[in-house]
């Protein structure tokens, strides 16, 4: 728009000064253009478009579309998130799928840098300043696209869905939609769904006042890029000059550690468990992580033995864009810290369900 | 874009800065009570250097301001060039400056157990003597600066100063009170929460990028 409204008057002062009359014809054109350009992009965003009506889906259609839309094209696109607090960071990113397999780089332009590489469930981290290559197994499903934990129709109990039209985001048009939550346990999102693919092109959290908490978009697309899936996988294992480091993870259950919830949070259901090292000091000791979500949200507890050393009398609350935080000391001398895109609340209620079997 | 990232690796000036980040670093741990020996004794020395001194200045001038907003407002210019004349006057300040301790106690030093040895008390003179000089060295700029707001002044602060404002901060949940804290085990937490607990139906890089993106600053 502003290089367009430069251009022109630049011809329209050159058209004055040389009083060229076929200047003029020209720069009529051009403006002529220059007008109707943006006016017809504006319709493009307006809620009634005219051509192609949007399809009306529910809560479980809209989801499905999302969750498979990745693999529908490769792409690569630069990403960035922003967060209430003010913080910012973006990331290069290329997406490739092939067979069963989907392959995704990730490379942080902000802050230390690092390239990120997931192979379905497997992610590699790359540390070039320190060169160290982290390897963590995530929850190896091998079932292709991944299977949803909570499904679409339960996800539909919690949220509900309405469409608000449509919007360009990154060169492409994409349908809004607004996932609504049912009660104030959890927030809503207003995502931006690419038209054709379905890909989510923008996602923004919203809390129940209707504050913007975090947001994510793709700041450019190329929904046709020529990566392949064999390119990503080969410079995933590329791993020479690196430093492995394979933290422990050992995969186990609330029960077998002796921990229960007396009543589930409502929508809330274990996904897994797993004792793990957080910390990357050699001397770090184990936490044990239980993860909990509601098709959309998720909620870590993570428990450890209270050390008076290290943890303060008082409980402790904290947020960081959508992200809500709550460590306080629970019975039986364990230190519990609640970590999830969810209210305050939500953590409160899942602090307090939580009991020691033995 | 790819400049950008090129950038990040490999940069000449890379020991230059850390020598320098670590000169920073102690002093914002001198600041915070924490040296003592010979660290302690390099540090104040650090702190009489000229650039040593600017930093240690910003240093308790973005506290002052973190403390209160009020602390923010330009000060009378009057007050400030009568007070730049008498501290052009003055002798460069000495760590055995006794006569000040009495007078500001610095709220970031009060902490310190050791309030009673007496070089802490020979740093919180100088605390003091510094951010006042710090005062008039950024009113002093201001004003041949034609009037640019302080603000200016502020922003050259390096980002590592930025750490009571980054994300994890911690309120603990006493009945009367609310304590701020920093807790390195909370980003660690959160991190994991991030990588893994990203089980959300929308296929979207996000959850995944969250956990490679968000960071605090200065780790």
């Amino acid at each position: 728009m502003h290089t367009f409204g430069l251009a022109k008057i630049i011809v329209l002062l050159r058209c004055l000064r040389t009083k060229s009359l076929l200047g003029l014809v020209f720069s009529g054109i051009f403006l002529s253009v220059a007008v109707a350009g943006p006016a017809s992009s504006a319709n493009g965003q307006g809620a009634g478009e005219v051509v192609a009506p949007a399809v009306e889906r529910d809560v479980a259609q809209w989801i499905e579309r999302m969750r498979v839309a990745p693999c529908g094209r490769p792409y690569a696109g630069t990403f960035v998130v922003l967060s209430s607090s003010g913080s910012m960071a973006s990331s290069r990113i290329w997406h490739a799928c092939e067979g069963d397999q989907q392959l995704e780089r990730v490379e942080a332009l902000s802050g230390t840098p690092r390239t990120v590489f997931r192979r379905n469930d497997e992610v590699r981290t790359f540390l070039p300043q320190s060169r160290v290559v982290r390897t963590d197994q995530r929850e190896p499903s091998g079932i292709f696209p991944r299977v949803p934990v909570v499904s679409g129709a339960s996800i539909s109990q919690f949220y509900g869905v309405r469409q608000l039209g449509r919007e360009r985001v990154a060169g492409h048009v994409a349908d809004v939609i607004w996932l609504k939550p049912q009660d104030s346990l959890r927030f809503g999102y207003r995502l931006w769904s690419e038209r054709e693919t379905g890909l989510v092109v923008k996602l923004q959290t919203l809390s129940a006042d209707g504050r913007v908490l975090e947001q994510a978009a793709f700041s450019e697309l190329d929904l046709n890029s020529p990566i392949r899936a064999d390119q990503l996988s080969r410079m995933m294992d590329a791993t020479a000059g690196f430093k492995p480091v394979v933290p422990t993870v050992v995969k186990t259950t609330a029960a077998a550690e002796g921990w229960t919830l007396r009543q589930s949070v409502a929508g809330f259901v274990p996904v897994s468990c797993h004792r793990r090292t957080v910390s990357t000091s050699d001397q770090a000791q184990s936490v044990l992580q239980c993860l909990y979500s509601d098709g959309l949200a998720s909620v870590s507890l993570f428990l450890e033995s209270f050390d008076p050393e290290r943890h303060p009398a008082h409980s402790q609350v904290s947020s960081m864009g959508a992200a809500h935080l709550l460590s306080q000391r629970v019975p039986s001398d364990a230190w519990l810290t609640a970590v999830g895109e969810v209210p305050l609340q939500t953590l409160r209620l899942f602090a307090g369900q939580l009991e020691r079997m033995r | 874009m790819n400049k950008a990232v090129s950038g990040n690796y490999g940069s000449s000036d890379n020991t230059m800065m850390i020598d320098e980040l670590s000169r920073r670093e102690q002093l914002s741990a001198l600041a915070d009570g924490q040296l003592q020996g010979d660290e302690w004794r390099d540090a104040v020395a650090l702190a009489c250097e000229d650039q040593g001194q600017a930093t240690w200045a910003l240093y308790h001038m973005v506290g002052d301001v973190l403390r209160s907003s009020d602390l923010a407002k330009p000060a009378d210019p009057a007050f400030l060039s009568r007070l730049r004349d008498q501290l052009a006057h003055e002798a460069a300040p000495q760590p055995s400056v006794e006569t000040v301790v009495g007078v500001v106690a610095a709220p970031g030093v009060e902490l310190a157990a050791n309030a009673s040895v007496f070089r802490w008390k020979m740093v919180a003179g100088f605390a003091s003597l510094a951010a006042v000089a710090a005062i008039g060295w950024t009113s002093l700029a201001t004003l041949q600066g034609g009037g640019q707001a302080p603000g200016g002044q502020l922003a050259s602060v390096p980002e590592r100063v930025a750490v009571p404002a980054a994300p994890l901060v911690a309120v603990a949940e006493s009945d009367d009170q609310q304590v701020m804290i920093r807790d390195p085990r909370l980003d660690e937490l959160l991190a994991a929460h991030k990588q893994f607990g990203s089980t959300s139906a929308l296929q979207m890089p996000a959850g995944f990028l969250r956990n490679a993106t968000f960071e605090s600053p200065g780790r």
